[in-house]
């Protein structure tokens, strides 16, 4: 175990037994703490005398916390295994200076290469007092030294993304992810909070917390990317749900069709609306027009559907309803108030954890977070308003209405797991129902419209579903590639752009690339050819005038392709004077 | 040498004057009857920037047509690379293939007079389309 190769250890599962042989002490390692962090202290002291970057610090860091739980952790990176077992060593040998001797024998390389693989783990999100990096490395007790080891870690993920990711963000994500990896944190919890005792709890949080960036740092790269759009995530931090509501109260014109138009209000706007939100180009917006569209139609809902019974209800509906989607966000496990059924609570808590994992999925800043908390329940609420809507309809005597009136009657806490077959509840028992949704919270009969949300998808009964949902998969292939290039667009336009704007781009990319590809197929045909071949190629560019005299093809192949395209292209070119004719 | 190469360029020059010449007079001709046409009146300066666009766009088209009948393997240029260049605009396109049809419609007529007498039947039949001249030689 003491030898020293970590390139070559390339398998998880060698470096797992390491770490499991290396495991062992770590209880014992709590008495040797503060001599780990003497240890840590000296590689820290050394490493920063050297460079002073974020690398070093990250190395020290690991040197500390190598008694993060290594099981749990072990499936993450084999880096931190390494680390563990490299910091295992360090703490073996007392002397400071075979500790950083040791890690001297780390290559930048491999610093790097683990920078990059555990730098998701360091935690951004460290109490707020240790934010600022300790620059100079005084001999300071093992306890602040490894705060400011976090602090310093800190620098990593900080300087990588250039916004998003603050300690507000974590903070609900971490209650969030805590419904999905329930078992899995607890285990991490335990063992952390086991061998994390002498170091503190900020760093038993911060690996926690750590464990939990893992998963959300998928959405860093989006914000990286478009270093131009870097302002808008802080921005829209600072708005609240409240605003979003108000705001989509005053304007929601756009939504009515939608509701209008749809016999099975359920259906589409549930199972619409996440594609709708996943399928935007622009990511920056996806939050606000999904709480927008969906505050809309949540506006759209309570408008109509509110006025038989109170005009000013819906003031106090939505404002009643940003408090509780909030509250709904934080906790709604424990808001089943009114909600009877644990089947109910369960397909709910399905729902809304597919709401979260949407909206995460999406590259998600805190407003986001609590947006999705938002908009799982304004999802329901749209849903609600759907029905209110239809049930408005049918009052009057839409047929129509009888659709969504038995997908509104899903709504009710009595007959949501009843909801197959409720269909054809009369619009009058769901409007005394509806009465009772405006006086229970919000959030209750947004969780039965959820748990109404599994349960639809399986119903035969909604045949517009497949109809409407069928275009948007049908564009997708078509104008999957283009998305890309319109994401490069907006990066270099280097300010917002409107998603109208967004998909005019798209649609003249989208004609753009089909007139290349006819005037290449003519071209082919022109040399009385069926097959596209180079020269047409070669054509089409001169046409545009890429290729002229003075620059011809190949001069382009090897001035913007990779070397394996100017292989293949330029058969000259790798064939060492050799070369054949094609026949 | 360099006199003579100045003098091909003077030559070359003064030939090209002379063609964006008659260019203007032809699109000159053309405005006057539009503007009667529409009772609207052309300015000097736009006839002018219209035989100037033309004179270039010819240009272009002279370029893409060598370079079309060099793709074909050819080294003339034929009605199938017109009605290449024009395949951008549908209605010039379609102007284009009536009058592609026509002239091979004379030509077979024109082969059928041949050998009947032994003609020197040239026609040169110059297709008023601003996609450019057609030249069908027997």
């Amino acid at each position: 175990m003491a030898d020293h190769n970590p390139d070559s250890d390339s398998t998880p599962r060698t470096l797992l037994r390491r770490v499991l042989d290396t495991a062992d002490p770590r209880t014992p390692r709590r008495p040797r703490s503060a001599r780990a962090g003497s240890c840590a202290l000296g590689t820290l002291m050394w490493l920063w005398n050297l460079r002073g970057t974020g690398l070093e610090r990250l190395r020290a860091r690991r040197a500390l916390l190598e008694t993060a739980s290594p099981r749990k952790l072990s499936g993450q990176t084999r880096t931190i295994a390494r680390g563990r077992s490299h910091g295992a060593r360090s703490v073996g040998r007392s002397a400071h200076i075979q500790a950083s001797g040791h890690l001297e024998e780390q290559t930048p390389r491999t610093l790097l290469k683990n920078i990059l693989l555990t730098a998701p783990e360091s935690s951004i999100l460290m109490p707020e007092s240790v934010v600022k990096p300790v620059p100079a490395p005084q001999a300071v007790q093992p306890s602040r030294q490894e705060s400011s080891c976090g602090s310093l870690e800190l620098q990593l993920p900080e300087l990588e993304p250039p916004t998003t990711l603050a300690p507000g963000l974590l903070a609900p994500g971490r209650r969030k992810q805590r419904l999905r990896l329930s078992v899995f944190q607890q285990g991490v919890d335990q063992g952390l909070s086991l061998s994390q005792e002498p170091q503190g709890n900020a760093d038993a949080s911060s690996l926690t917390r750590s464990l939990n960036l893992t998963f959300a740092t998928p959405l860093q790269p989006q914000s990286v990317q478009r270093p131009g759009l870097a302002r808008r995530p802080p921005a829209r931090r600072a708005v609240d749900v409240g605003a979003f509501l108000r705001d989509l109260r005053d304007t929601s014109l756009a939504p009515p069709n939608i509701v209008l138009e749809d016999t099975q209000p359920f259906s589409q706007p549930m199972v619409g609306s996440p594609n709708v939100y996943h399928s935007l180009p622009c990511t920056p917006h996806t939050g606000a027009e999904d709480a927008e569209q969906a505050a809309g139609r949540k506006t759209q809902s309570s408008g109509p559907g509110l006025q038989k019974n109170s005009p000013g209800k819906p003031a106090q509906f939505l404002a009643g309803e940003a408090e509780e989607v909030n509250a709904f966000a934080l906790g709604f496990l424990s808001t089943s108030s009114g909600v009877s059924g644990e089947d109910e609570v369960e397909p709910l808590h399905d729902g809304v954890e597919e709401a979260e994992k949407k909206m995460e999925e999406e590259g998600v800043s805190v407003s986001e977070m609590e947006a999705t908390g938002a908009q799982g329940p304004s999802r329901v609420e749209e849903a609600e308003g759907h029905t209110e809507v239809t049930e408005a309809e049918g009052s009057q005597g839409t047929a129509e209405a009888d659709g969504p009136g038995a997908s509104s009657g899903d709504e009710d806490a009595s007959g949501r797991a009843a909801s197959p077959e409720s269909a054809s509840s009369t619009p009058e028992s769901l409007q005394a129902r509806r009465h009772h949704q405006f006086l229970e919270p919000a959030p209750a009969p947004g969780a039965a419209v959820l748990s109404s949300e599994p349960a639809e998808p399986l119903l035969v009964r909604h045949p517009p579903r497949p109809r409407t949902t069928g275009p948007r998969p049908r564009q997708d292939p078509h104008k999957a590639g283009l998305s890309h290039y319109v994401k490069l667009f907006s990066f270099y336009a280097k300010m917002p752009m409107e998603r109208k704007a967004l998909e005019m781009v798209e649609k003249c990319l989208d004609k753009y690339f089909q007139h290349l590809c006819d005037d290449l197929e003519v071209f082919a045909a022109h040399a009385g050819r069926k097959t596209v071949k180079p020269e047409d190629l070669e054509l089409l560019m001169r046409r545009q005038g890429l290729v002229t005299d003075q620059v011809s093809l190949h001069v382009l192949v090897e001035r913007h392709l990779p070397l394996e395209y100017r292989q293949l292209l330029i058969p000259c070119a790798y064939s060492g004077n050799s070369v054949f004719p094609a026949q | 040498m360099e006199e003579e190469a100045e003098t091909e360029e003077q030559q070359r020059f003064s030939y090209q004057q002379r063609l964006k010449a008659a260019v203007h007079y032809t699109v000159g001709c053309l405005c006057e009857e539009v503007a009667l046409d529409k009772e609207m009146q052309f300015s000097k300066q736009t006839i002018a920037a219209i035989s100037e666009l033309t004179f270039r766009q010819c240009e272009n088209f002279a370029k893409d047509l060598e370079m079309f009948a060099r793709h074909a393997k050819r080294t003339t240029i034929n009605t199938e690379d017109v009605k290449l260049l024009a395949r951008r605009s549908n209605s010039l396109l379609k102007y284009i293939t009536d009058k592609s049809e026509e002239i091979a419609q004379i030509n077979l007529e024109r082969k059928a007079q041949k050998k009947k007498k032994s003609e020197d039947g040239s026609k040169n039949s110059r297709q008023p389309a601003e996609a450019g001249v057609v030249e069908s030689e027997n």
